[in-house]
């Protein structure tokens, strides 16, 4: 393996997995919150649904997402002239794969990122004038932040590991969507272990660093 | 300007049913823990949308609007500092929020700086709320309210979270606030010291019900408040000495005014010069109780009977002492117990607490 290559493996597992995070991380705050702060019917089915992916085998949901993203089917085509191309064993298939498996962590974090957030000073808030939208912005996000940190950090660390689902609709094409957990998958099955040891090692450096990053990050802020 | 409110609410068994009205700039809402002061405030505020009925906050009709344009600066016990700003930025935070909401033109633009003056926070300005002391946080939560130039100020037990010793420091303040201000203030209390020194005017809540309201000097000499005071510590507080010593686990007392007390004795403790019964620890029997482990059965006469809510404070004259009994409207009912009547006091070793 030369360093071409290894370039390529990390540099798009990072593509994949900041998509995918970045992507998810509107919908699963907003998914966060609505479970955290809305009495609504249908709360329990929709929290149901946001875990579905952490509690189901990660190739049965490569499976549906295979399904769901053929181009026989009305949601691939969709799915493609919305991304623009084909979707399926390209990495666009590995982020959406990543993010699906990956939100139910930041959902979650978000959804105890927001219910750590007090009621009372959102009321205090309310009564000092504020709306509904600058009593989120200026008062429950910023308090909510750490949270959602931690969840998006874990959300992004999952998709650098995931596995099962890209695999069913990524494949593993060398230099397209070959990404360090497929690449380890693969040179394991290659008896090329040294060169799965060093694509494991640069997976601990990368999740090492990352949460180091956020560590910084947050005490800065904290001060 | 005047206010009102006549509120109902229910809450399993407590009820609300509240009505009152003021002109006054400085108000006192009091009344004993479980009254139902604080969800009256935060009803006042918007805050409990289960509560129904009419309010009227300096002159304007603010019942089925939201919080936000309710213009009332509501400052909980706790303060609720927004833990992320520092003292200016609580500040400002309720300058913008008030500003963007809709509404009548600005009349008082300077509330802020008005606010910080008042409350003395200049040198706090920089400060981070983790970094105040208890008095300073409710100085910031006052000032932070009146920043949002509210035409009413709800101020929740301002001193509850405030250390005793410092709450001689921010009683001046709050003293001031009306008059420096102009804006008016609802400030719930249970401490009747506190309404003597900071209200013009005191509603009396009890058990969901306004049950009195006018000057405090006027509210507090009248006798359904007596209850609401009493109802916050009624003890029967007596002098006594020993008579000797422990006998079986008993030490038998005698007050100063020759009535005879049995008490548990603790031992290795020294003898008690004072000791306190709980008006809620002591048993009336009409009849002369027969053979009875409790130690102390006294022959009384029923001076006065006080309703307290659901609760009867019966005063009864026994063995030379006054005594104060609570007992359920029930019993007293089932009892038939008036004025004159003849009662016995039981009272337990047990009930009976050395206070020194």
């Amino acid at each position: 393996m030369d360093g071409a290559t290894l370039l390529d493996i990390l540099g798009l597992t990072l593509k994949v997995g900041l998509v995918s995070t970045l992507a998810l991380l509107v919908p699963g705050t907003a998914l966060g919150w609505l479970l955290a702060r809305r009495e609504f019917p249908g709360r329990t089915l929709l929290r149901v649904l946001v875990t579905l992916p952490m509690v189901l085998p990660p190739v049965a949901v490569g499976l549906l997402l295979l399904r769901l993203l053929s181009t026989r089917a009305a949601s691939g085509r969709l799915a493609e002239s919305l991304l623009g191309g084909p979707v399926l064993l390209t990495w666009k298939a590995a982020a959406l794969a990543s993010a699906v498996m990956s939100l139910p962590l930041l959902v979650l974090g978000a959804e105890q990122a927001f219910a750590g957030v007090p009621r009372r000073l959102e009321h205090v808030a309310a009564t000092l004038g504020a709306s509904r939208w600058r009593v989120f912005a200026r008062v429950t996000l910023p308090l909510a932040a750490r949270g959602l940190l931690h969840g998006s950090l874990f959300a992004f660390a999952r998709s650098l590991g995931e596995f099962g689902a890209t695999t069913v609709v990524a494949g593993n094409i060398p230099g397209r969507t070959e990404t360090l957990a497929l690449g380890i998958y693969a040179r394991i099955h290659q008896f090329q272990d040294e060169q799965a040891l060093l694509l494991a090692g640069v997976s601990l450096v990368l999740a090492l660093a990352s949460t180091w990053a956020a560590e910084v990050w947050l005490r800065r802020r904290a001060r | 300007m005047s206010s009102s409110f006549a509120l109902a609410a229910r809450y399993g068994d407590f009820q609300l049913d509240a009505r009152a009205a003021w002109d006054a700039p400085a108000t006192a809402l009091f009344g004993a823990s479980g009254s139902g002061k604080s969800t009256l405030l935060e009803a006042l505020a918007g805050l409990r949308p289960e509560v129904r009925g009419e309010i009227v906050l300096g002159g304007r009709r603010v019942d089925g609007l939201p919080s936000r344009t309710r213009r009332v600066g509501w400052v909980p016990q706790d303060a609720a500092l927004f833990p992320h700003l520092s003292v200016r930025g609580q500040l400002e935070f309720a300058r913008r929020a008030a500003a963007s909401r809709a509404g009548r033109e600005r009349a008082r633009g300077d509330a802020l700086e008005r606010a910080v003056e008042v409350l003395g926070l200049q040198p706090l300005l920089a400060r981070r709320a983790a970094a105040l002391s208890g008095g300073e946080r409710q100085r910031v939560a006052v000032a932070r309210a009146l920043a949002s130039d509210p035409d009413v100020l709800l101020l929740d037990e301002p001193l509850a979270a405030v250390d005793r010793p410092l709450r001689a420091r921010i009683v001046p303040f709050l003293a001031a606030l009306p008059r420096a201000t102009g804006v008016p203030m609802l400030m719930v209390t249970h401490d009747p010291h506190e309404v003597a020194a900071l209200a013009e005017h005191v509603l009396v809540l009890e058990a969901g019900r306004i049950v009195a309201q006018g000057a405090p000097r006027d509210v507090f000499a009248s006798a359904e408040v007596l209850g609401a005071l009493e109802a916050l510590g009624a003890e029967n507080l007596l002098d006594v000495v020993a008579e000797g010593p422990p006998d079986g686990g008993a030490l038998t007392l005698r007050t100063a005014r020759g009535c005879r007390l049995v008490m548990a004795a603790t031992p290795g403790f020294p003898l008690p010069a004072r000791v306190a019964v709980r008006a809620e620890d002591i048993l009336l029997a009409v009849d002369p109780p027969g053979r009875i482990s409790a130690q102390n059965v006294l022959a009384g006469r029923v001076a006065m009977l006080q309703p307290l809510g659901a609760h009867v404070l019966v005063r009864i004259e026994a063995g030379g002492e006054e005594w104060v009994a609570k007992v359920t409207g029930r019993a007293a009912a089932a009892l038939g117990l008036q004025p004159g009547a003849t009662v016995h006091l039981v009272i337990k070793a047990h009930a009976v607490r050395a206070l020194g």
